[in-house]
């Protein structure tokens, strides 16, 4: 017992001796927050709209108003000639156009199937996708409204959770889990190979210090940070971004407790397997940038393709992250989370026995 | 019983063989050194004593206990250091001496005590609150000793703990050294320097893996076969090239004088006639008995004939 305190206490003299290192820590979820809060925003709207009426009616002028009711598009007049539309593409004036061809109210006042065209630029598929999305369904009022003879199935939406659709109430709680992988991997990684490199393992090794301690004590140090650092993520989140915080504060701590197993067990895998900080740190990196990358915290896993998503399964980060923003968005239970805490409860035994039963207290 | 008793080991890395049948004993109260050249196998010897690598063959006991079996026994009696310097250089001499105490479980009474006791025992006090990076070389190794002496071992394995520091700081080193032997410590120490061997009552030499000689001081003089003679002028250049061509002389410059072994027993009379054959005057030729240098030459040259034959 005492020498884990002993270790303990170290280990955190050496961290908050170490002022890069505490720049790291403390600065960078600070940093990550805001950046991804602000910056990563899917949310899309004032979509610049090029508007070629070649029918000029009160159909036309109509239909283009509709266009225009709510944030979604703002309607430019283009001074390009229909023959050079992409130019304005290219130029980046306008990412859609809405073309109505002539004779088009004179067609729907006949009865007969009209047609308007709609331009998208697709570089940005994932925005391309939603500015489809909303001219469908303005189209489709527009189709209510002046053909009453056909009956309309209304669908009137409901989104819960996060009714505006913000970006960041979906990113911050992915945050506060890539956090914690990352600080407790690359920290717990590191400092057990700097004290490989630097000799001091050597000299440890030959005191009566139990191999539980050893582990105890290079593992406890950093879980403390890891739960820091999503504190102070948690903290910026919910006072700055205003994320509204519904679940059991208590459990999120609780079974971040034993996604913690998992990242710290990793950290020590990496540890035995690397003899430099540098390896150690490009190990943690690979692994880090892996696993964010398959667990949903940016991309939906539902729209990798189907081998990917089985990869996905074998990644636990996936299932901190959907707990995490399960009980931060949407205040679910343990009942609701069983699966995914099964899951986190599985990885953590297996990772973290088998980083200690490689974990060698030799050289 | 022997505080430390190797017993014929052989240590490998793949085809290389480190250590090959190695034997030693050192005793309670008792310095031993071990000498050898970089690569001679002293380190691999010593992380073998210390269970910190396996080794194949024979058998190494601390204190009567088996290090492979039962070293939980042996490690609250051991203290070890390594060849590189392994202390924690953003910790203060006292936060690493403290943090040592804690990973050996001593009492935080006992520890105030011990401490006291090892600052003035190695002037290390007045730096107490100074960064270990920031130590000299000589006060590194002091603190990196103390770090080791703070749970009191009766078996303390030192490897080459006086590299690279200064020879005042060496002298200190090791007068610390035979305080703590007068106090019953067993002591195993590897160095490179000739001159600590007077230092240990007795001295193994160590090359390629294998013990070459073991023995005091005068054990190992007396088994010195050569002879060497030493003249105190510098004759000419192809003079001195005439003499080295003309016999089995070895011949050595140092200082203004000139160094002259010969591999087997010689008389005065001797090399006083091989000396005027080339044409060196012999005024002032002495012989003088040899020293730590010319009988590990010796011995490895020997080595070496043995494993070509």
């Amino acid at each position: 017992m005492r020498s884990i305190l002993a270790l303990v206490r170290k280990e955190f003299i050496q961290v908050f001796r170490d002022p890069v290192m505490l720049r790291l820590i403390f600065v960078s979820p600070i940093i990550q927050v805001f950046l991804l809060g602000y910056a990563v925003n899917f949310d899309v709207k004032l979509i610049p709209m090029a508007l070629y009426d070649f029918d000029r009616s009160q159909l036309s002028r109509d239909l283009a108003r509709s266009f225009s009711v709510g944030d979604y598009f703002v309607i430019e007049s283009p001074r390009i000639p229909l023959q050079r539309i992409e130019d304005g593409f290219k130029q980046d004036r306008y990412r859609v156009a809405l073309v109505i061809p002539e004779g088009f109210s004179e067609r729907v006042r006949t009865g007969r199937p009209a047609e308007v065209g709609f331009w998208v630029d697709g570089t940005n598929a994932n925005s391309a996708g939603i500015a489809i999305g909303y001219a469908g369904t303005i189209v489709q009022r527009f189709n209510e409204r002046h053909l009453p003879t056909r009956i309309p199935i209304e669908m009137r939406q409901k989104i819960l959770y996060n009714p505006e659709g913000r970006s960041v109430y979906f990113m911050v709680p992915g945050i506060v889990a890539t956090l914690l992988t990352t600080i407790t991997v690359m920290l717990t990684s590191m400092a057990i190979v700097r004290e490989r490199e630097v000799g001091t393992l050597e000299q440890i090794m030959v005191t009566p210090i139990s191999k539980t301690a050893l582990i105890l004590g290079k593992t406890i140090p950093f879980a403390i940070l890891g739960f820091l650092e999503i504190s102070a993520a948690l903290a910026l989140g919910t006072a700055w971004f205003r994320i509204p915080f519904i679940g059991s504060k208590v459990l999120l701590y609780g079974l971040a407790l034993i996604y913690l197993l998992t990242a710290l067990g990793v950290g020590m895998l990496i540890s035995t397997l690397c003899r430099t900080q540098q390896q150690a740190m490009f190990f943690g990196w690979f692994f880090t940038l892996f696993t964010i990358l398959t667990s949903g915290f940016v991309t939906p896993i539902e729209n990798m393709p189907s081998i990917v998503q089985h990869i996905t399964l074998a990644n636990p980060l996936r299932y901190f992250i959907k707990i995490v923003r399960g009980i931060m968005m949407k205040g679910a239970g343990v009942g609701d989370l069983y699966p995914e805490i099964l899951a986190m409860v599985a990885f953590g035994i297996i990772i973290f026995t088998s980083a200690s039963l490689t974990f060698s207290k030799r050289l | 019983m022997n505080a430390i008793e190797v017993h014929r080991l052989s240590k490998a890395y793949g085809p290389i063989t480190a250590v090959s049948k190695f034997s030693l004993s050192v005793e309670s109260g008792e310095i031993v050194a071990l000498a050898g050249p970089d690569g001679a196998g002293k380190t691999s010897l010593f992380r073998s004593i210390c269970n910190l690598i396996d080794f194949e063959e024979g058998e190494v006991r601390i204190l009567g206990h088996d290090v492979r079996s039962e070293f939980d026994i042996i490690k609250p009696m051991l203290g070890y250091m390594p060849e590189t310097f392994s202390l924690y250089p953003d910790l203060s001499v006292e936060e690493n001496l403290k943090f040592f105490a804690g990973i050996f479980g001593v009492r935080r009474t006992d520890f105030e005590i011990r401490k006291k006791y090892l600052y003035e025992f190695s002037g290390l006090g007045a730096f107490a609150r100074r960064r270990a990076q920031h130590l000299s070389g000589g006060m590194k190794q002091k603190l990196a000793l103390c770090c080791n002496l703070i749970h009191q071992p009766k078996v303390l394995i030192l490897d080459e703990p006086t590299k690279g520091v200064d020879p005042l700081s060496r002298r200190q080193f090791w007068e610390i050294l035979k305080r703590l032997r007068d106090e019953g410590t067993a002591i195993l120490a590897a160095t490179p320097y000739m001159d600590e061997l007077n230092h240990a009552r007795r001295t193994a030499f160590m090359a390629g893996g294998r013990k070459l000689a073991e023995g005091t001081l005068q054990d190992l003089i007396a088994s010195y076969t050569g002879s060497i003679f030493v003249l105190p002028a510098l004759p000419k250049e192809e003079k001195i090239g005439l003499l080295a061509a003309s016999k089995e002389l070895k011949v050595q410059r140092v200082g203004a004088s000139l160094r002259i072994h010969a591999p087997k027993a010689m008389s005065l009379d001797e090399i006083a006639k091989s000396l005027s054959d080339a044409g060196i005057e012999s005024a002032g030729l002495r012989q003088v008995s040899p020293n730590l240098e010319d009988i590990f030459v010796e011995l490895i040259a020997r080595e070496g004939l043995e494993s070509n034959a």
